[in-house]
């Protein structure tokens, strides 16, 4: 199905089935709110047949371009029938499964997180590993001592900013499973059950409130070596092997998120504030050109070409473009996030506050900028 | 035009305006002889980016914008008709129409030291007059070899070439786009000087490209650069004038933020007429205001965006 037929047939059955996709509560509602409405659509579109477009048939999918998961994820952000910060857990996470899980394994997961069944989340960050993702040291090592053999491994370590564990049935963890300084080459990726003995889950307060991230604890968690992701040491390209789906399909959601924002921004203005006018123009600017940047990226995805460092650009352009209009929101809307107490001021600060992050999560900012003098200027090594 | 054609013709334009801006010859008799004309009438879209970024590469002065507008006008381009550009920093006809008089006060490129005949739209359509009715004078500001010129005079009696105002619209629209693309060349060309000046440049007793704060800048072009190339694609795949407006107001970020990084990379010798950086920067400041700086386009959009009370998309998969 080509992308634009898919857009209109998509956008006739949405407003065909209104009642039945809207969430039952006003916005900003609770993050348990959202969780069930995301999980309540996606089961919908997924009878429907829209959410099983793009993924390849041998996962219980349609078939057709990726591109048209863009579309669908787009318009459910763009009609707020879904958080896209939540369901881009969809875009990274079922992917890594259909490319390293067991076939069979995938065949039978991959429809319970598409259909809105299960949720899952994505376990590699730790209170020692940020940035430097390869330092990673919560630790697996194969019951009885012999990689090649064991039936089960045991994980002990601590994992944070894991985003929704509390909500989730699975986790991709990354473990360390070579020297401490094996660096990458010593990562092995697990496909784990959250209800196994050992786990605690705890979550943690973020600036605006809500409780998005966890910490996840892991306490002699035994895993059954079948739930290995892309063999043993195989994890950090695992880990790699979702940055296309993340800086593709899941930047096209945030980017369309955030055009029913300036929407809301310039039905607020008065129209003969020209600094207003100007603060609107801006975040437009910014909005419309990692829009178009990101078109361009898909579009060559869609083409063939293998994403790269080049992606650490479309990275910077949209959490630029995403603060960029937060800014002027608040800039033209004084007072709002800052003292309203109705629904009103609450979406403001929660999405101003949010929007904060959008240098830091990811890949900080000044990450992406060392990746681009790297590898796209080619300037050598930082001193 | 596939894509090993087109390699093929980047590369033959980039050399060829290249070799006669070294040589001091006219760009506009290379580009003509190449075919420009032809090109512009069968693949506008590609020569308008080819020969545009190959122009801002090289820093070269030509009066091939000229062309663009014409077309865009609906009138035949021909290498001795210039085209009447709006005062800087605006977009509005450089021409009133006022008792049958047209008053014409504006701007020309270097088209306007040969051309016979220009190309006058006001808002009661459009004229070619002869050129020598006018008082053209050479205009040196910031960047004396530009080739930019001030057109004044009263024009009367002139035969009108039927131009709408939806002509004008799209006229403005190519202009904003090739010019875009220029100002792209421009600062890919500098990028390129201020990386090849921070690899070279020993300081601390090691090459200044390993220090953070100058990767950062030079990243921080980068992107800048490509968001801009992003937003000339979209100009061109979606053919409204709000995107051609949007990727001129890029353009015009875009020259400020490889300014702003590059010359303080150079530092030193950026600052001096003996290293090229100097005429780059002169060139995208005069191109910056042409058909609107992006403070005045952004503050134009935002305008229309409030009075209209929409945000719209533009673009889609």
């Amino acid at each position: 199905m080509e992308v634009a037929e898919f857009r209109a047939e998509l956008h006739a059955w949405l407003d065909a089935h209104h009642h039945e996709v809207a969430p039952d509560f006003d916005p900003p509602g609770t993050l348990d709110q959202r969780i069930a409405q995301m999980q309540r659509v996606k089961g919908i579109l997924y009878e429907a047949g829209w959410m099983r477009w793009g993924w390849p048939e041998r996962v219980g999918g349609l078939g057709g371009s990726p591109m048209l998961r863009s579309e669908l994820g787009a318009t459910m952000a763009a009609r707020n029938l879904a958080d896209p910060g939540v369901y881009s857990l969809v875009e990274v996470l079922a992917p890594t499964l259909i490319d390293y899980a067991d076939p069979d394994l995938a065949a039978d997961w991959v429809p319970r997180l598409l259909s809105g069944e299960e949720m899952w989340c994505q376990g590699f960050s730790e209170p020692g590993t940020g940035s430097d993702l390869a330092t990673l040291s919560c630790r697996a090592v194969p019951d009885g001592g012999d990689p090649d053999t064991a039936d089960t491994w045991i994980i002990n370590g601590q994992k944070v900013w894991t985003s929704l564990a509390q909500y989730s049935q699975r986790c991709v963890l990354l473990t360390r499973t070579g020297t401490p300084e094996s660096r990458h080459r010593g990562i092995t990726a697990f496909f784990l059950d959250l209800d196994t003995p050992g786990i605690t889950v705890r979550p943690i307060e973020m600036i605006n409130g809500e409780r998005e991230f966890t910490e996840v604890f892991l306490d002699d968690v035994a895993v059954p070596a079948d739930r290995i992701l892309g063999g043993v040491h195989g994890g950090w390209s695992v880990a790699m092997s979702i940055l296309p789906y993340e800086r593709s399909s899941c930047f096209w959601q945030r980017i369309a998120y955030l055009y029913p924002r300036v929407q809301r921004l310039v039905d607020a203005v008065d129209e003969h504030d020209d600094r207003a006018a100007e603060a609107v123009g801006n975040a437009f600017l910014a909005l419309h050109t990692v829009r178009a940047r990101s078109r361009a990226t898909q579009h060559r995805l869609a083409g063939g070409a293998t994403l790269g460092a080049d992606t650490s650009i479309d990275k910077v352009l949209v959490a630029s473009a995403e603060q960029t209009l937060y800014d002027s929101i608040r800039k033209c809307t004084t007072g709002v996030m800052e003292l309203d107490d109705t629904p009103l001021g609450d979406v403001a600060r929660i999405e101003y506050l949010y929007s904060r992050a959008a240098t830091i999560y990811g890949g900080t900012a000044e990450v992406q900028r060392n990746i681009i003098a790297r590898r796209l200027l080619e300037l050598g090594e930082e001193g | 035009m596939h894509a090993a054609e087109r390699a093929l013709l980047e590369e033959t334009v980039r050399d060829a305006v290249t070799r006669a801006v070294d040589a001091g010859a006219s760009v506009d008799a290379v580009l003509g002889e190449l075919g420009w004309l032809e090109m512009l009438d069968a693949e506008p879209r590609d020569a308008v980016e080819i020969v545009f970024t190959a122009l801002g590469l090289a820093n070269a002065t030509a009066g091939v914008l000229d062309d663009v507008l014409a077309v865009a006008c609906g009138v035949e381009p021909r290498p001795d008709l210039a085209v009447l550009l709006p005062r800087f920093g605006a977009w509005a006809p450089a021409a009133e129409a006022i008792d049958g008089e047209k008053r014409i006060d504006g701007l020309a490129t270097a088209r306007g030291a040969t051309a016979t005949d220009l190309l006058v739209v006001a808002d009661d359509g459009a004229a070619v007059v002869p050129l020598a009715a006018c008082a053209v004078s050479a205009v040196e500001g910031v960047d004396p070899i530009g080739g930019w010129h001030r057109v004044r005079g009263v024009v009367t009696g002139a035969a009108p070439v039927p131009v709408g105002a939806d002509r004008w619209e799209a006229a403005v629209a190519a202009g904003r786009r090739a010019l875009g693309h220029q100002i792209a060349g421009n600062g890919r060309a500098v990028l390129d000087l201020a990386r090849t000046h921070a690899l070279d440049r020993v300081q601390f007793g090691r090459p200044i490209a390993s220090f953070q704060a100058v990767r950062h800048r030079l990243a921080e072009t980068l992107v800048a650069i490509e968001g801009l190339e992003a937003t000339l694609g979209a100009a061109w795949d979606d053919g409204t004038p709000i995107t051609s407006a949007l990727a001129k107001a890029a353009a015009g970020r875009t020259a400020r933020t490889v300014a702003t990084h590059c010359q303080q990379v150079l530092a030193g010798i950026g600052f001096t007429t003996d290293h090229p950086y100097h005429l780059y920067l002169k060139r995208a400041m005069v191109l910056e205001g042409l058909f609107g700086n992006a403070d005045a386009i952004v503050l134009d959009v935002g305008r229309h965006l409030i009075h209209t009370r929409s945000a719209p998309t533009l673009i889609e998969l």
